[in-house]
Protein backbone atom coordinates (compact mmCIF):
# COMPACT_ATOMS: atom_id res chain seq x y z
CA UNK A 1 0.00 0.00 0.00
CA UNK A 2 1.72 3.24 -0.96
CA UNK A 3 -1.11 5.56 -0.75
CA UNK A 4 0.66 9.16 -0.74
CA UNK A 5 -1.62 10.81 1.76
CA UNK A 6 -0.33 8.50 4.54
CA UNK A 7 3.17 9.28 3.79
CA UNK A 8 4.87 11.21 6.64
CA UNK A 9 8.38 13.16 6.93
CA UNK A 10 10.08 11.96 9.50
CA UNK A 11 10.99 15.36 10.40
CA UNK A 12 7.04 15.65 11.65
CA UNK A 13 4.59 14.42 14.33
CA UNK A 14 1.93 11.64 13.70
CA UNK A 15 -1.05 13.79 12.61
CA UNK A 16 -2.48 12.22 16.34
CA UNK A 17 -0.02 14.21 18.06
CA UNK A 18 -0.23 17.37 16.14
CA UNK A 19 -3.78 16.60 16.81
CA UNK A 20 -3.78 16.72 20.71
CA UNK A 21 -0.82 19.09 20.65
CA UNK A 22 -3.18 21.74 19.08
CA UNK A 23 -5.93 20.68 21.06
CA UNK A 24 -3.75 21.32 24.54
CA UNK A 25 -3.02 24.37 23.01
CA UNK A 26 -6.66 25.88 22.16
CA UNK A 27 -8.45 24.08 24.98
CA UNK A 28 -5.57 25.51 27.56
CA UNK A 29 -5.96 29.38 25.99
CA UNK A 30 -9.74 28.67 25.81
CA UNK A 31 -9.83 28.27 29.82
CA UNK A 32 -7.48 30.29 30.90
CA UNK A 33 -7.61 33.31 28.20
CA UNK A 34 -10.85 33.11 26.52
CA UNK A 35 -13.10 32.29 29.22
CA UNK A 36 -12.49 35.18 31.72
CA UNK A 37 -12.44 37.67 28.74
CA UNK A 38 -15.80 36.31 27.87
CA UNK A 39 -16.89 36.41 31.32
CA UNK A 40 -15.76 40.41 31.73
CA UNK A 41 -18.65 41.11 28.75
CA UNK A 42 -21.20 38.58 30.23
CA UNK A 43 -20.86 40.19 33.72
CA UNK A 44 -21.37 43.70 32.62
CA UNK A 45 -24.07 43.04 30.54
CA UNK A 46 -26.08 41.16 32.72
CA UNK A 47 -28.46 43.80 33.46
CA UNK A 48 -28.34 44.97 29.49
CA UNK A 49 -26.30 47.75 27.71
CA UNK A 50 -28.45 50.12 29.33
CA UNK A 51 -27.47 49.89 32.84
CA UNK A 52 -23.85 48.73 32.18
CA UNK A 53 -23.40 52.26 30.41
CA UNK A 54 -25.53 53.65 33.20
CA UNK A 55 -23.15 52.56 35.60
CA UNK A 56 -20.20 54.72 33.77
CA UNK A 57 -21.80 58.02 34.01
CA UNK A 58 -21.75 58.44 37.49
CA UNK A 59 -19.39 60.94 39.25
CA UNK A 60 -17.09 58.71 40.76
CA UNK A 61 -16.49 57.00 37.90
CA UNK A 62 -15.92 59.60 35.37
CA UNK A 63 -13.36 61.26 37.62
CA UNK A 64 -11.89 57.53 37.96
CA UNK A 65 -11.94 57.33 33.60
CA UNK A 66 -10.49 61.06 33.69
CA UNK A 67 -7.46 60.45 36.20
CA UNK A 68 -6.50 57.67 34.70
CA UNK A 69 -6.27 59.23 30.65
CA UNK A 70 -4.46 61.89 32.75
CA UNK A 71 -2.03 59.95 34.32
CA UNK A 72 -1.38 58.09 30.90
CA UNK A 73 -1.19 61.17 29.24
CA UNK A 74 1.66 62.12 31.78
CA UNK A 75 3.63 58.77 32.26
CA UNK A 76 3.44 57.74 28.88
CA UNK A 77 5.38 60.80 26.41
CA UNK A 78 8.22 60.72 29.89
CA UNK A 79 9.21 56.85 29.52
CA UNK A 80 8.81 57.51 25.92
CA UNK A 81 11.33 60.71 25.64
CA UNK A 82 13.67 57.84 28.42
CA UNK A 83 13.17 54.94 26.07
CA UNK A 84 14.81 56.45 23.38
CA UNK A 85 17.52 58.82 25.06
CA UNK A 86 18.26 55.59 26.83
CA UNK A 87 18.69 53.40 23.41
CA UNK A 88 20.70 56.03 21.95
CA UNK A 89 22.92 56.14 24.64
CA UNK A 90 23.26 52.96 24.96
CA UNK A 91 23.62 51.79 21.08
CA UNK A 92 25.07 54.51 19.93
CA UNK A 93 28.06 54.54 22.27
CA UNK A 94 30.58 52.44 23.73
CA UNK A 95 30.99 52.68 27.46
CA UNK A 96 32.00 50.34 30.26
CA UNK A 97 29.48 49.11 32.35
CA UNK A 98 26.84 49.14 29.49
CA UNK A 99 25.16 45.42 30.54
CA UNK A 100 25.17 46.68 34.37
CA UNK A 101 22.81 49.93 33.27
CA UNK A 102 20.86 47.51 30.81
CA UNK A 103 20.52 45.56 34.32
CA UNK A 104 19.72 48.44 35.82
CA UNK A 105 16.74 49.57 33.12
CA UNK A 106 15.52 46.21 33.40
CA UNK A 107 15.12 45.90 37.38
CA UNK A 108 11.39 47.28 37.59
CA UNK A 109 10.57 43.53 35.84
CA UNK A 110 11.87 42.14 38.91
CA UNK A 111 10.35 44.16 41.51
CA UNK A 112 7.11 43.54 42.64
CA UNK A 113 4.45 46.01 42.24
CA UNK A 114 3.63 46.62 45.69
CA UNK A 115 7.51 46.86 46.63
CA UNK A 116 7.78 49.58 43.82
CA UNK A 117 4.82 51.51 45.69
CA UNK A 118 6.39 50.89 48.79
CA UNK A 119 9.69 52.41 47.67
CA UNK A 120 8.16 55.64 46.52
CA UNK A 121 6.61 56.11 49.77
CA UNK A 122 9.27 55.42 52.08
CA UNK A 123 11.12 58.52 49.67
CA UNK A 124 8.18 60.69 49.29
CA UNK A 125 6.06 59.97 52.33
CA UNK A 126 5.37 62.68 54.73
CA UNK A 127 7.58 60.74 57.21
CA UNK A 128 10.61 60.87 55.02
CA UNK A 129 13.31 63.94 54.56
CA UNK A 130 12.36 65.13 50.58
CA UNK A 131 8.66 64.09 51.09
CA UNK A 132 8.81 66.40 54.38
CA UNK A 133 9.81 69.48 52.71
CA UNK A 134 7.47 69.03 49.82
CA UNK A 135 3.94 68.27 51.89
CA UNK A 136 5.06 71.51 53.57
CA UNK A 137 5.59 73.69 51.00
CA UNK A 138 2.26 72.39 49.47
CA UNK A 139 3.09 69.61 47.13
CA UNK A 140 2.29 66.52 48.46
CA UNK A 141 3.65 63.75 46.39
CA UNK A 142 2.46 60.24 47.96
CA UNK A 143 -1.39 60.22 48.05
CA UNK A 144 -1.69 62.54 45.25
CA UNK A 145 -1.17 62.42 41.51
CA UNK A 146 2.28 62.98 41.49
CA UNK A 147 3.21 59.64 43.54
CA UNK A 148 0.61 57.73 41.09
CA UNK A 149 2.10 58.84 37.87
CA UNK A 150 5.46 58.14 40.00
CA UNK A 151 4.32 54.62 40.26
CA UNK A 152 3.12 54.11 36.92
CA UNK A 153 6.44 55.18 35.47
CA UNK A 154 8.18 52.68 37.32
CA UNK A 155 6.29 49.83 36.79
CA UNK A 156 6.15 50.55 32.83
CA UNK A 157 9.40 52.19 33.38
CA UNK A 158 11.53 49.41 31.02
CA UNK A 159 9.03 48.61 27.96
CA UNK A 160 9.76 51.29 25.49
CA UNK A 161 13.82 51.03 26.13
CA UNK A 162 13.45 47.39 25.53
CA UNK A 163 11.79 47.44 22.15
CA UNK A 164 14.27 50.04 20.64
CA UNK A 165 17.50 48.67 21.49
CA UNK A 166 17.36 45.17 19.79
CA UNK A 167 16.31 47.15 17.30
CA UNK A 168 19.14 49.94 17.00
CA UNK A 169 21.40 47.21 17.34
CA UNK A 170 20.60 45.95 14.66
CA UNK A 171 20.68 48.62 12.16
CA UNK A 172 23.96 49.84 13.40
CA UNK A 173 25.29 53.46 12.79
CA UNK A 174 26.68 53.82 9.73
CA UNK A 175 23.32 55.54 8.24
CA UNK A 176 23.52 57.92 10.91
CA UNK A 177 27.41 58.57 10.37
CA UNK A 178 26.82 58.67 6.48
CA UNK A 179 24.76 61.50 7.38
CA UNK A 180 27.21 63.27 9.71
CA UNK A 181 29.53 63.52 7.20
CA UNK A 182 27.32 64.73 4.82
CA UNK A 183 27.12 67.58 7.22
CA UNK A 184 23.37 67.46 8.50
CA UNK A 185 23.33 68.05 12.30
CA UNK A 186 22.38 66.03 15.17
CA UNK A 187 19.04 66.47 15.69
CA UNK A 188 18.65 66.30 11.58
CA UNK A 189 19.72 63.06 11.66
CA UNK A 190 17.88 61.56 14.65
CA UNK A 191 14.43 62.95 12.85
CA UNK A 192 15.22 62.23 9.32
CA UNK A 193 17.33 58.82 9.75
CA UNK A 194 17.03 57.12 13.29
CA UNK A 195 13.67 57.85 13.65
CA UNK A 196 11.68 56.89 10.30
CA UNK A 197 13.67 53.64 11.27
CA UNK A 198 12.45 52.94 14.61
CA UNK A 199 8.92 54.46 14.30
CA UNK A 200 7.61 50.70 14.46
CA UNK A 201 9.33 49.56 17.42
CA UNK A 202 8.43 52.93 19.35
CA UNK A 203 4.68 52.78 18.45
CA UNK A 204 5.20 49.00 19.46
CA UNK A 205 6.83 50.22 22.98
CA UNK A 206 4.73 52.44 23.55
CA UNK A 207 1.93 50.74 23.26
CA UNK A 208 2.71 47.84 25.70
CA UNK A 209 3.61 51.01 27.96
CA UNK A 210 -0.14 52.35 27.41
CA UNK A 211 -1.76 49.31 28.45
CA UNK A 212 0.26 48.85 31.15
CA UNK A 213 0.36 52.26 32.47
CA UNK A 214 -3.67 52.55 31.97
CA UNK A 215 -4.11 48.98 33.82
CA UNK A 216 -1.61 49.10 36.79
CA UNK A 217 -2.99 48.09 40.47
CA UNK A 218 -0.41 47.13 42.80
CA UNK A 219 1.75 50.22 42.83
CA UNK A 220 -0.80 52.52 42.33
CA UNK A 221 -3.16 50.96 44.83
CA UNK A 222 -0.28 51.54 47.41
CA UNK A 223 0.24 55.07 46.81
CA UNK A 224 -2.53 56.29 45.84
CA UNK A 225 -4.63 56.13 49.13
CA UNK A 226 -7.92 55.19 47.31
CA UNK A 227 -9.73 58.59 47.87
CA UNK A 228 -12.88 58.20 46.23
CA UNK A 229 -13.04 60.93 43.08
CA UNK A 230 -9.56 62.35 44.14
CA UNK A 231 -7.21 59.40 43.47
CA UNK A 232 -8.96 56.17 42.36
CA UNK A 233 -7.68 55.25 38.89
CA UNK A 234 -9.98 52.80 37.48
CA UNK A 235 -8.58 50.16 38.14
CA UNK A 236 -8.79 51.00 41.92
CA UNK A 237 -12.33 51.60 41.67
CA UNK A 238 -13.06 48.22 40.13
CA UNK A 239 -11.77 47.11 43.35
CA UNK A 240 -13.91 49.46 45.41
CA UNK A 241 -16.96 48.55 43.08
CA UNK A 242 -16.54 45.22 43.49
CA UNK A 243 -16.10 44.74 47.46
CA UNK A 244 -19.04 46.41 47.91
CA UNK A 245 -21.18 43.98 46.07
CA UNK A 246 -21.83 46.39 42.66
CA UNK A 247 -21.65 43.62 40.29
CA UNK A 248 -22.55 45.72 37.40
CA UNK A 249 -20.59 48.58 37.55
CA UNK A 250 -17.57 46.92 38.69
CA UNK A 251 -17.54 44.54 35.59
CA UNK A 252 -18.68 47.64 33.23
CA UNK A 253 -15.62 49.42 33.99
CA UNK A 254 -13.53 46.55 33.36
CA UNK A 255 -15.46 45.79 29.88
CA UNK A 256 -14.33 49.29 29.18
CA UNK A 257 -10.32 48.17 30.28
CA UNK A 258 -10.87 44.86 28.41
CA UNK A 259 -12.00 46.49 24.95
CA UNK A 260 -9.15 48.87 24.80
CA UNK A 261 -6.64 45.63 25.54
CA UNK A 262 -8.25 43.91 23.08
CA UNK A 263 -7.52 47.15 20.48
CA UNK A 264 -3.88 46.88 22.34
CA UNK A 265 -3.88 43.45 20.96
CA UNK A 266 -5.21 44.22 17.50
CA UNK A 267 -2.43 47.15 16.99
CA UNK A 268 0.03 44.99 18.19
CA UNK A 269 -0.75 41.97 15.81
CA UNK A 270 -0.86 44.58 12.82
CA UNK A 271 2.56 46.43 13.97
CA UNK A 272 4.23 42.95 14.34
CA UNK A 273 3.52 42.54 10.44
CA UNK A 274 5.01 45.82 9.77
CA UNK A 275 7.63 44.83 12.23
CA UNK A 276 8.49 41.89 10.31
CA UNK A 277 8.41 43.34 7.04
CA UNK A 278 10.80 46.30 8.49
CA UNK A 279 13.55 43.69 9.76
CA UNK A 280 13.50 41.64 6.96
CA UNK A 281 13.55 44.53 4.30
CA UNK A 282 17.00 45.41 6.72
CA UNK A 283 18.39 42.19 6.40
CA UNK A 284 18.33 42.66 2.64
CA UNK A 285 20.57 44.80 1.93
CA UNK B 1 44.71 46.83 28.50
CA UNK B 2 43.52 50.05 29.86
CA UNK B 3 39.96 50.77 28.42
CA UNK B 4 38.77 54.24 28.39
CA UNK B 5 35.06 54.79 30.15
CA UNK B 6 33.47 56.34 27.07
CA UNK B 7 34.55 55.98 24.00
CA UNK B 8 35.41 59.00 22.10
CA UNK B 9 32.71 59.06 19.21
CA UNK B 10 31.11 61.16 15.98
CA UNK B 11 27.96 60.52 17.38
CA UNK B 12 25.96 63.86 18.60
CA UNK B 13 23.95 63.82 21.86
CA UNK B 14 26.05 61.94 23.86
CA UNK B 15 25.63 64.28 27.10
CA UNK B 16 21.97 64.97 26.42
CA UNK B 17 21.22 61.24 25.77
CA UNK B 18 23.61 60.48 28.74
CA UNK B 19 22.04 62.94 31.04
CA UNK B 20 17.88 62.14 30.65
CA UNK B 21 19.12 58.30 30.85
CA UNK B 22 20.88 59.00 34.49
CA UNK B 23 18.76 61.58 35.80
CA UNK B 24 14.97 59.61 34.86
CA UNK B 25 16.70 56.10 35.99
CA UNK B 26 18.18 57.45 39.23
CA UNK B 27 14.84 59.31 40.28
CA UNK B 28 12.15 57.13 39.24
CA UNK B 29 14.07 53.75 39.96
CA UNK B 30 17.13 54.20 42.03
CA UNK B 31 16.35 56.53 44.46
CA UNK B 32 13.09 54.69 45.43
CA UNK B 33 15.14 51.22 45.72
CA UNK B 34 17.73 53.09 47.48
CA UNK B 35 15.06 54.33 49.83
CA UNK B 36 13.67 50.85 50.66
CA UNK B 37 17.48 49.73 51.43
CA UNK B 38 18.11 52.84 53.57
CA UNK B 39 15.24 51.67 55.62
CA UNK B 40 16.71 48.66 55.93
CA UNK B 41 19.65 49.36 56.95
CA UNK B 42 18.35 51.98 60.08
CA UNK B 43 15.68 49.52 60.53
CA UNK B 44 18.49 46.79 61.16
CA UNK B 45 19.60 43.51 60.74
CA UNK B 46 17.98 41.94 63.78
CA UNK B 47 14.58 44.42 63.51
CA UNK B 48 14.17 42.60 59.83
CA UNK B 49 15.13 39.08 61.27
CA UNK B 50 12.56 39.29 64.05
CA UNK B 51 9.75 41.32 61.75
CA UNK B 52 9.94 38.35 59.19
CA UNK B 53 10.43 35.51 61.65
CA UNK B 54 6.72 35.24 62.59
CA UNK B 55 4.22 32.15 61.45
CA UNK B 56 2.02 34.58 59.34
CA UNK B 57 5.04 35.96 57.27
CA UNK B 58 6.67 32.84 56.76
CA UNK B 59 3.51 31.56 55.45
CA UNK B 60 3.12 34.17 53.11
CA UNK B 61 6.28 34.11 51.71
CA UNK B 62 6.22 30.02 51.56
CA UNK B 63 2.68 30.63 50.09
CA UNK B 64 3.79 33.19 47.63
CA UNK B 65 6.98 31.54 46.16
CA UNK B 66 5.72 28.28 46.21
CA UNK B 67 2.39 28.97 44.39
CA UNK B 68 4.58 31.00 41.95
CA UNK B 69 7.39 27.94 41.02
CA UNK B 70 4.46 25.50 40.56
CA UNK B 71 2.66 28.18 38.07
CA UNK B 72 6.06 29.13 36.48
CA UNK B 73 6.80 25.14 35.94
CA UNK B 74 3.46 24.43 34.32
CA UNK B 75 4.80 27.91 32.27
CA UNK B 76 7.23 26.24 30.82
CA UNK B 77 5.78 23.28 29.95
CA UNK B 78 2.91 24.65 28.20
CA UNK B 79 4.54 27.94 26.78
CA UNK B 80 6.64 25.33 25.11
CA UNK B 81 4.10 23.21 23.63
CA UNK B 82 2.17 26.37 22.56
CA UNK B 83 5.11 28.11 20.98
CA UNK B 84 5.93 24.45 18.94
CA UNK B 85 1.86 24.82 18.13
CA UNK B 86 1.86 28.00 16.78
CA UNK B 87 5.23 27.98 14.74
CA UNK B 88 5.27 24.67 13.24
CA UNK B 89 1.42 23.54 12.58
CA UNK B 90 -0.94 25.77 10.26
CA UNK B 91 -4.77 24.85 11.49
CA UNK B 92 -7.41 27.61 11.22
CA UNK B 93 -7.54 30.01 14.19
CA UNK B 94 -4.26 29.84 14.56
CA UNK B 95 -3.69 33.55 14.34
CA UNK B 96 -5.97 34.50 17.30
CA UNK B 97 -4.62 31.64 19.54
CA UNK B 98 -1.37 33.58 18.37
CA UNK B 99 -2.61 37.46 19.55
CA UNK B 100 -4.49 35.76 22.59
CA UNK B 101 -1.59 34.81 24.14
CA UNK B 102 -0.65 38.39 24.85
CA UNK B 103 -3.98 39.11 26.45
CA UNK B 104 -2.43 38.55 29.99
CA UNK B 105 -0.11 41.38 29.15
CA UNK B 106 -2.67 43.90 27.62
CA UNK B 107 -5.75 42.60 30.56
CA UNK B 108 -5.34 45.05 33.53
CA UNK B 109 -4.26 42.88 36.43
CA UNK B 110 -7.92 44.00 38.74
CA UNK B 111 -9.64 43.19 35.85
CA UNK B 112 -8.26 39.42 35.45
CA UNK B 113 -8.49 39.38 39.15
CA UNK B 114 -12.28 39.97 39.00
CA UNK B 115 -12.83 37.78 35.74
CA UNK B 116 -10.94 34.92 37.27
CA UNK B 117 -12.69 35.17 40.73
CA UNK B 118 -16.38 35.23 38.99
CA UNK B 119 -15.60 31.72 36.62
CA UNK B 120 -13.77 29.91 39.73
CA UNK B 121 -16.15 30.85 42.28
CA UNK B 122 -18.25 27.86 43.59
CA UNK B 123 -21.23 30.15 41.38
CA UNK B 124 -19.25 30.88 38.72
CA UNK B 125 -18.98 28.74 35.34
CA UNK B 126 -16.05 26.62 36.41
CA UNK B 127 -16.50 26.81 40.34
CA UNK B 128 -19.87 25.32 40.12
CA UNK B 129 -18.60 22.06 37.97
CA UNK B 130 -16.17 22.07 40.01
CA UNK B 131 -18.12 21.73 43.28
CA UNK B 132 -20.26 19.38 42.12
CA UNK B 133 -17.03 16.93 41.98
CA UNK B 134 -16.33 18.05 45.25
CA UNK B 135 -13.90 20.72 45.05
CA UNK B 136 -13.12 24.42 45.37
CA UNK B 137 -10.83 26.26 43.44
CA UNK B 138 -11.54 29.85 44.46
CA UNK B 139 -10.63 31.22 47.61
CA UNK B 140 -7.98 28.52 48.01
CA UNK B 141 -4.57 27.68 46.95
CA UNK B 142 -5.72 26.47 43.87
CA UNK B 143 -7.24 30.15 43.15
CA UNK B 144 -3.93 31.67 43.48
CA UNK B 145 -2.23 29.52 41.33
CA UNK B 146 -4.62 29.93 38.22
CA UNK B 147 -4.35 33.60 38.52
CA UNK B 148 -0.54 33.12 38.62
CA UNK B 149 -0.66 30.59 35.88
CA UNK B 150 -2.52 33.70 33.94
CA UNK B 151 0.00 36.35 34.66
CA UNK B 152 2.95 34.42 33.45
CA UNK B 153 1.35 33.01 30.55
CA UNK B 154 2.73 34.45 27.86
CA UNK B 155 6.54 34.69 28.71
CA UNK B 156 7.71 31.66 27.82
CA UNK B 157 6.04 31.16 24.54
CA UNK B 158 7.11 34.49 23.47
CA UNK B 159 10.84 34.28 24.40
CA UNK B 160 10.93 30.17 22.94
CA UNK B 161 8.73 31.04 19.69
CA UNK B 162 11.52 33.16 18.13
CA UNK B 163 14.32 29.88 18.91
CA UNK B 164 11.64 27.38 16.85
CA UNK B 165 11.46 29.67 14.36
CA UNK B 166 15.17 29.60 13.68
CA UNK B 167 15.60 25.65 14.06
CA UNK B 168 17.01 24.21 10.88
CA UNK B 169 15.47 21.43 9.59
CA UNK B 170 18.57 19.59 8.57
CA UNK B 171 19.14 19.27 12.21
CA UNK B 172 16.25 17.40 12.88
CA UNK B 173 16.88 15.52 9.13
CA UNK B 174 20.31 14.61 10.18
CA UNK B 175 19.06 12.40 13.58
CA UNK B 176 16.42 11.43 12.10
CA UNK B 177 18.46 9.59 8.98
CA UNK B 178 20.99 8.83 12.02
CA UNK B 179 18.10 6.27 12.80
CA UNK B 180 16.38 8.66 15.84
CA UNK B 181 12.90 8.47 16.19
CA UNK B 182 10.64 11.67 16.50
CA UNK B 183 10.09 11.31 20.13
CA UNK B 184 14.24 10.57 20.43
CA UNK B 185 14.71 14.09 18.04
CA UNK B 186 12.75 15.83 20.39
CA UNK B 187 14.22 15.21 23.56
CA UNK B 188 17.60 14.77 22.41
CA UNK B 189 18.00 17.38 20.03
CA UNK B 190 14.93 19.90 19.80
CA UNK B 191 14.58 20.66 23.82
CA UNK B 192 17.83 21.31 24.63
CA UNK B 193 17.63 23.54 21.89
CA UNK B 194 14.85 25.12 23.43
CA UNK B 195 15.93 25.04 26.58
CA UNK B 196 18.12 28.42 27.41
CA UNK B 197 14.98 30.54 26.34
CA UNK B 198 12.85 28.63 27.95
CA UNK B 199 14.52 29.07 30.80
CA UNK B 200 14.65 32.70 30.23
CA UNK B 201 10.72 33.16 30.17
CA UNK B 202 10.75 31.07 33.39
CA UNK B 203 13.03 32.96 35.28
CA UNK B 204 10.89 36.07 34.01
CA UNK B 205 7.16 34.44 34.80
CA UNK B 206 8.40 33.84 38.13
CA UNK B 207 9.68 36.74 39.23
CA UNK B 208 6.18 38.56 37.51
CA UNK B 209 4.12 35.87 39.38
CA UNK B 210 5.90 36.15 43.25
CA UNK B 211 5.45 39.82 42.55
CA UNK B 212 1.65 39.40 41.41
CA UNK B 213 -0.80 41.06 43.45
CA UNK B 214 -3.97 42.38 41.44
CA UNK B 215 -5.39 39.18 39.73
CA UNK B 216 -4.19 37.34 42.79
CA UNK B 217 -6.38 39.36 45.86
CA UNK B 218 -9.57 38.85 44.58
CA UNK B 219 -9.66 35.27 44.04
CA UNK B 220 -7.46 33.93 47.09
CA UNK B 221 -9.78 34.80 49.71
CA UNK B 222 -6.55 36.04 51.97
CA UNK B 223 -7.54 34.31 54.99
CA UNK B 224 -4.08 34.04 57.05
CA UNK B 225 -1.69 31.78 57.44
CA UNK B 226 -3.60 29.31 54.28
CA UNK B 227 -4.36 32.24 51.21
CA UNK B 228 -2.21 35.24 52.43
CA UNK B 229 0.35 36.31 49.82
CA UNK B 230 3.28 38.75 50.22
CA UNK B 231 2.92 41.01 49.10
CA UNK B 232 -0.61 41.69 49.90
CA UNK B 233 1.09 41.48 53.58
CA UNK B 234 3.06 44.35 52.49
CA UNK B 235 0.27 46.26 51.74
CA UNK B 236 -1.40 45.47 55.29
CA UNK B 237 1.33 46.46 57.06
CA UNK B 238 1.09 49.95 55.50
CA UNK B 239 -2.04 50.21 55.53
CA UNK B 240 -1.59 50.27 59.15
CA UNK B 241 1.28 52.63 58.81
CA UNK B 242 3.57 50.08 60.24
CA UNK B 243 6.73 51.17 57.28
CA UNK B 244 9.22 49.31 58.90
CA UNK B 245 7.51 46.05 58.87
CA UNK B 246 6.36 46.56 55.74
CA UNK B 247 10.26 47.54 54.30
CA UNK B 248 11.58 43.93 56.54
CA UNK B 249 8.99 41.80 54.16
CA UNK B 250 9.59 43.91 51.07
CA UNK B 251 13.54 43.55 51.06
CA UNK B 252 13.09 39.69 52.36
CA UNK B 253 11.18 39.26 49.13
CA UNK B 254 13.48 41.34 46.82
CA UNK B 255 16.29 39.17 48.52
CA UNK B 256 15.07 35.46 48.16
CA UNK B 257 13.73 36.83 44.26
CA UNK B 258 17.79 37.46 43.45
CA UNK B 259 18.63 34.48 44.98
CA UNK B 260 16.26 32.95 42.88
CA UNK B 261 17.24 34.65 39.76
CA UNK B 262 20.64 33.73 40.32
CA UNK B 263 19.67 29.62 40.57
CA UNK B 264 18.05 30.33 37.24
CA UNK B 265 20.85 32.08 35.54
CA UNK B 266 23.37 29.36 36.63
CA UNK B 267 21.14 27.04 35.26
CA UNK B 268 20.89 28.64 32.17
CA UNK B 269 24.77 28.90 31.95
CA UNK B 270 24.85 25.12 32.02
CA UNK B 271 22.39 24.24 30.01
CA UNK B 272 23.94 26.44 27.15
CA UNK B 273 27.32 25.15 27.84
CA UNK B 274 25.82 21.46 27.41
CA UNK B 275 24.72 21.98 23.65
CA UNK B 276 27.73 23.50 23.11
CA UNK B 277 27.26 27.25 22.23
CA UNK B 278 27.99 30.12 24.76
Amino acid sequence: MSDITTFRSATEETPLARRVLIGIAAGGLGLLVFAPLIVVFAAALQQGLAAAIASLGNQDALSAIKLTLIITAISLPLNAAFGIASAWFITKFDFRGKAFLITLIDLPFSVSPVVAGLCIILMFGTNSLVGGWLVASGYPIVFALPGIVLATMFVTFPFVARELIPVMIEQGRTEEEAALTLGASGWRVFLTVTLPNIRWALLYGVLLCNARAMGEFGAVAVVSGKIRGQTATMPITIEMLYNEYLSVAAFSMAAVLALLALVTLLLKTALELRLADQLSASNRH
Amino acid sequence: MNKPLIHRSPMPGLGLSMGITITMLSLVVLLPISALLLKGATFGLDNIWETVNRERVWAALYLSFRLSLFAALFNLVFGVILAWVLVRYRFPGRRILDAAVDLPFALPTAVAGIALTALYAPNGVFGSIAKELGFKIAYTQWGIFIALIFVGLPFVTRTVQPVVQEIEHEVEEASATLGASRAHTIRRVIIPMLMPAALTGFALALARAVGEYGSVIFIAGNIPLKTEIAPLLIVIQLEEFNYDAASAIGIAMLLISFAMLLVINLIQVWSRRRIGYV
